[in-house]
C-alpha cells in the first residue's frame, strides 16, 4: 500500500512550511534517510529526509506553496501503484491543502470510487467495539481500521477517537511527524469534525476617472516567507510589549582603525572586520555589566549566565540572527572566523535552528550601508540591542584645534523594565573605552 | 521532628536494629575505627565492640562471602561496600551465593543479609568509580534492591531491609549523605516495594530514584514556567517494583519521563518503560522518554562528566517533549 508523506515539523516553533525545492521527481526511487526536498520553515531552509523508502508516485505539494505541518506532500509506494487510492483513503474528511497542485483532470473527490473498499472499516465502527470478537469469524482476522494503521497517532489519541467514533483521517496531527495526539482528537471532537474552508480570491484591476483617466493597478498582497512572518510577529510583539529607550554615543575609532590595519598584516588568513571588534568589545562589556545581559521574563528580570551575542545578518527577503556563543570567552580571531562562516551559511539559509537561537544580546550593524546612526528594536528575550553606524572621517577638536579623526556612532536600545538609563550609559562607556583602546581587550 | 542527614539516619537505623537484635552486625572496610568512610557508622564500634563492628581487609569477595556464610548460619549481617563499584569484585558471591542459596537448598537456608553503600556517579571519580549498579542487581531473581534519597526513607527502609529474610542491596550516594530531612523520633518501618510520590501533579509522570530525585524535583519546578504540572514518583524499591503506583500515575497523566543515574542500554529504566508500554499502552499520549547517562564510560573531566549526567535541564527537555510543548 502506498505511503503518504506529510510535511514534517523541522523546528520547535514550526507551524507551517513551504517546499522550497523538490529533489525528487515522480518515478524516482527514494531510500529512507534520503533528502527529498528542501523545506522553508520560519527559521531556515531545512533538508527533509524521507522517513520511508519507495518509488515516488506523486508530488502533491507544489514548490512555493505554504502548508500546515502534517499536510500530505507526496506519495511513495511500489512502481505502478495508484497514488490516488492512498490519497482518498487518507483525506476522507477533506484535508487542508489537498491535491490542488497537479491533479490533472480528476479533482480529488473522483477518487471516491475505489473508496467502496477502504472505508468499510470505518462503517462498522458504531457496532465494532463489542461485536467484533464474537461473530465475523471468516472476515480477515484483525478488524483493524486499515487506513488508520498508517496514520501516526498516540495510543491514547486512538482510544479517544475510537470512543467518539471519530476517524483519525479526519484529524490533523500536531505532534512530531504529524502524530495525532490527545489534544488534536479532543479539539476535533469539540469541533465535531470538518476543517475550515479556504480564503477568498483577490480583486481585478480597474480604471478610474478624475477629470482624466488614470490607470489603476490593484494592490497585491505578497506571499510571505516563513521568515517574514516570524519577523512580523516578533517585531510587533517587541514594539508593543517592550518599553524602549535609546542611548547614543560617539566612539573615537582611530586606534581601532590602526589596529585593524596591523591585524590585516599579522593575520593574512583571517579577515577581521570592525564589526568583529565591536562584537568582542560588546561581549567583554557585557561581562562587566551583567545587568545589560538580562531580560524580562514576564514577572522578573533574569540575568543570563552566559554571553551569547547575536549578529543581525541581512538577507534578500529578511533578516536572520546567528549567534556567537560564549563570545566573551573567544578570541578575536575565533569570532572573526565564526562570524564569516555563520554569515555565509545564513545567506545560503543553511544554518541549523540551534545556530539561530539562544542569543542573550544582539548587535546590528548598518555601517556598511553608510548609516550614521539608528535605533534597533530589542529582540524579545533580550534586554538590549546595539545599533552600530558607519565609521566616518569627521572634523574633531584635538587640544582645541580642528583635526580629522575617525568616528563611529553606536546606539543602545534598552528594555526599560530591565535597566535604567544609567545602567545602559555605564555599559556604553565601558564599550566605548574598549573600542578606543582596543589593545585592552586583547590582553 | 528532628532533622537528620542521610548518614545519620543510616547510622540510627543500624544502631536501633543492632540494639534490638544481637544477631545483627556490621562488616566492611573502615566501618569501625574510622567510623565509616562516609561516617555512616559513627559511634557504633564504641557502642557494640569489635565483635559486631568488624573492620575488614580490602577484600570484597572475601568479606561478602563471609557475610553470606554468617547469614546462612543464622546471623543478620550488614555488609558495607565503600562504594558499590567495589562490589564488582564480590559479584559472584552476590549473584551465585546470596541470590540463589535459598532456592538451591530448597529453603533450608535463607540469606538475610544487607549489602549497603554508595552507588552511581558522585563527583569526578572517573569511569571505574562512577557506576550505577541497579541495572545489574535488579536483574537477579532472589534479591531485593532499594535506593534512597531522603533521611526518612533511608532509615525506614534500611530497618526493613535488615529484618528481611532475603538478600537486600541498599543503594546510597556519596553526594547525598549530607542531605537533611525530618526523621521521627519514634520507631517506624517503610515497607519494601512501595514507591512514594515526592510531588503530586497532573500532566507528566516523572519516575526516578536515588540521586535522580533532586534532579527531577528541580526539573518539575522548572516545568512550572511552561505550565506543565509534573508528578514526581520516587520508586524507592527497584526490585520488587511498585507497578501499581506507576500505572496509576500514568493513567492520570498519559505521559512519562524516566530520569535516573545509569546507562541507557537495558536495565531498570528500560524495564519500567517496558511495563508501562505494555500495561498502559492505551493511556500513552507520547512515547516514554528516558534521561540517564550518555552511553559512554564516565569521564574524569568535570565538564565532560556534567555532559554525561542527567540534569534538570535535560529532564525538562524530555518533559517538554512528551508534553508536545512548543517554546
Amino acid at each position: 500500500m502506498a505511503i503518504i508523506v506529510e510535511l514534517p515539523r523541522l523546528s520547535d516553533t514550526m507551524e507551517e512550511g513551504v517546499i522550497a525545492k523538490w529533489h525528487v521527481a515522480v518515478g524516482d526511487k527514494v531510500k529512507r534517510g534520503q533528502m527529498i526536498a528542501e523545506v522553508e520553515t520560519d527559521k531556515a531552509t531545512m533538508e527533509f529526509e524521507s522517513f520511508d523508502s519507495g518509488v515516488v508516485l506523486k508530488l502533491i505539494a507544489a514548490e512555493g506553496e505554504s502548508m500546515k505541518i502534517g499536510t500530505p506532500i507526496a506519495v511513495l509506494g511500489k512502481a505502478g501503484e495508484d497514488p490516488e487510492a492512498a490519497i482518498s483513503s487518507r483525506s476522507g474528511g477533506g484535508g487542508a491543502a489537498a491535491p490542488k497542485a497537479e491533479a490533472p483532470a480528476e479533482p480529488a473527490p473522483k477518487a471516491e470510487a475505489p473508496k467502496a473498499e477502504a472505508p468499510k472499516a470505518e462503517a462498522p465502527k458504531s457496532e465494532a467495539p463489542k461485536a467484533a470478537p464474537a461473530a465475523k469469524a471468516p472476515a480477515s482476522a484483525p478488524a483493524l481500521p486499515r487506513e488508520d494503521e498508517r496514520i501516526a497517532a498516540s495510543p491514547l489519541a486512538r482510544r479517544i477517537a475510537r470512543e467518539h467514533g471519530l476517524a483519525l483521517a479526519e484529524v490533523s496531527g500536531s505532534g512530531p511527524h504529524g502524530r495525532i495526539v490527545k489534544t488534536d482528537v479532543e479539539a476535533a471532537v469539540a469541533r465535531g469534525g470538518a476543517a475550515s474552508p479556504a480564503a477568498p480570491a483577490a480583486t481585478a484591476s480597474v480604471t478610474t476617472t478624475g477629470g482624466r483617466p488614470y490607470y489603476s493597478r490593484p494592490d497585491e498582497p505578497q506571499k510571505l516567507s516563513q521568515m517574514r512572518k516570524a519577523i512580523a510577529r516578533r517585531m510587533a510583539q517587541a514594539n508593543t510589549e517592550i518599553p524602549h529607550f535609546y542611548l547614543t554615543t560617539t566612539v573615537d575609532m582611530r586606534a581601532a582603525v590602526a589596529l585593524r590595519g596591523e591585524l590585516k598584516n599579522a593575520l593574512p588568513d583571517t579577515k577581521v572586520s570592525f564589526n568583529d571588534l565591536v562584537l568582542l568589545a560588546t561581549a567583554k562589556a557585557l561581562e562587566t555589566h551583567p545587568g545589560v545581559n538580562a531580560y524580562w521574563d514576564g514577572q522578573t528580570i533574569v540575568r543570563r549566565g552566559d554571553i551569547h551575542v547575536g549578529v543581525a545578518v541581512a538577507l534578500d527577503d529578511g533578516l536572520i540572527v546567528p549567534v556567537v556563543r560564549f563570545a566573551n570567552q573567544k578570541s578575536l580571531k575565533t569570532i572573526a572566523t565564526e562570524v564569516r562562516d555563520l554569515g555565509t551559511r545564513a545567506r545560503d539559509k543553511k544554518l541549523t535552528p540551534e545556530e539561530m537561537t539562544g542569543s542573550t544580546f544582539t548587535v546590528s550593524n548598518l555601517g556598511m550601508f553608510g548609516i550614521s546612526d539608528f535605533c534597533a528594536v530589542v529582540n524579545p528575550g533580550e534586554g538590549a540591542i546595539l545599533a552600530v553606524g558607519a565609521i566616518t572621517d569627521e572634523i574633531i577638536a584635538v587640544k582645541g584645534a580642528p583635526a580629522v579623526g575617525q568616528r563611529m556612532r553606536i546606539t543602545l536600545s534598552c528594555d526599560h523594565r530591565v535597566m535604567d538609563g544609567a545602567v545602559g550609559a555605564a555599559f556604553l562607556a565601558t564599550l566605548r573605552g574598549l573600542l578606543e583602546q582596543p589593545l585592552s581587550m586583547l590582553a | 521532628m528532628p532533622i537528620l542527614q542521610i548518614r545519620e539516619a543510616i547510622r540510627d537505623a543500624m544502631d536501633e536494629e543492632m540494639a534490638r537484635d544481637e544477631r545483627v552486625f556490621l562488616m566492611g572496610e573502615e566501618v569501625g575505627y574510622y567510623n565509616g568512610a562516609y561516617k555512616a557508622s559513627e559511634g557504633l564500634l564504641d557502642k557494640y565492640g569489635e565483635k559486631r563492628v568488624v573492620d575488614t581487609p580490602i577484600a570484597e569477595a572475601g568479606f561478602a562471602g563471609v557475610g553470606i556464610g554468617a547469614a546462612m548460619a543464622g546471623l543478620r549481617p550488614i555488609i558495607e561496600f565503600m562504594t558499590f563499584n567495589f562490589s564488582a569484585v564480590a559479584f559472584d558471591q552476590i549473584l551465585n551465593n546470596a541470590a540463589k542459596m535459598r532456592q538451591l537448598t530448597a529453603g533450608q537456608f535463607t540469606v538475610p543479609i544487607v549489602f549497603r553503600g554508595p552507588n552511581a556517579a558522585a563527583h569526578m571519580l572517573g569511569s571505574t568509580h562512577s557506576q550505577a549498579f541497579e541495572s545489574f542487581y535488579c536483574g537477579f531473581p532472589g534479591v531485593k534492591v532499594i535506593s534512597v534519597a531522603t533521611p526518612y526513607d533511608a532509615k525506614g527502609l534500611l530497618k526493613s531491609a535488615i529484618r528481611d529474610e532475603n538478600p537486600v542491596l541498599f543503594f546510597e550516594s556519596e553526594v547525598m549523605y549530607g542531605v537533611k530531612g525530618e526523621v521521627p523520633e519514634e520507631e517506624y518501618l517503610i515497607p519494601i516495594g512501595k514507591a512514594d510520590i515526592k510531588r503530586p501533579g497532573s500532566d507528566v509522570t516523572v519516575i526516578t530514584w536515588g540521586q535522580g530525585v533532586p534532579v527531577c524535583l528541580e526539573a518539575a519546578r522548572l516545568a512550572e514556567a511552561d505550565g506543565i504540572d509534573c508528578e514526581v514518583i520516587d520508586l524507592r524499591t527497584l526490585r520488587p517494583l511498585d507497578d501499581e503506583a506507576v500505572f496509576e500515575s500514568v493513567r492520570k497523566t498519559n505521559r512519562v519521563v524516566l530520569c535516573y543515574h545509569g546507562w541507557p542500554y537495558g536495565g531498570t529504566g528500560a524495564e519500567v518503560a517496558d511495563r508501562i508500554a505494555r500495561v498502559c499502552f492505551d493511556h500513552l499520549d507520547a512515547p516514554v522518554e528516558r534521561v540517564c547517562y550518555e552511553d559512554i564510560n564516565m569521564a574524569y573531566a568535570e565538564n565532560l562528566e556534567q555532559l554525561t549526567l542527567p540534569t534538570p535541564e535535560k529532564a525538562l527537555e524530555a518533559i517538554r517533549a512528551v508534553s508536545y510543548h512548543r517554546s
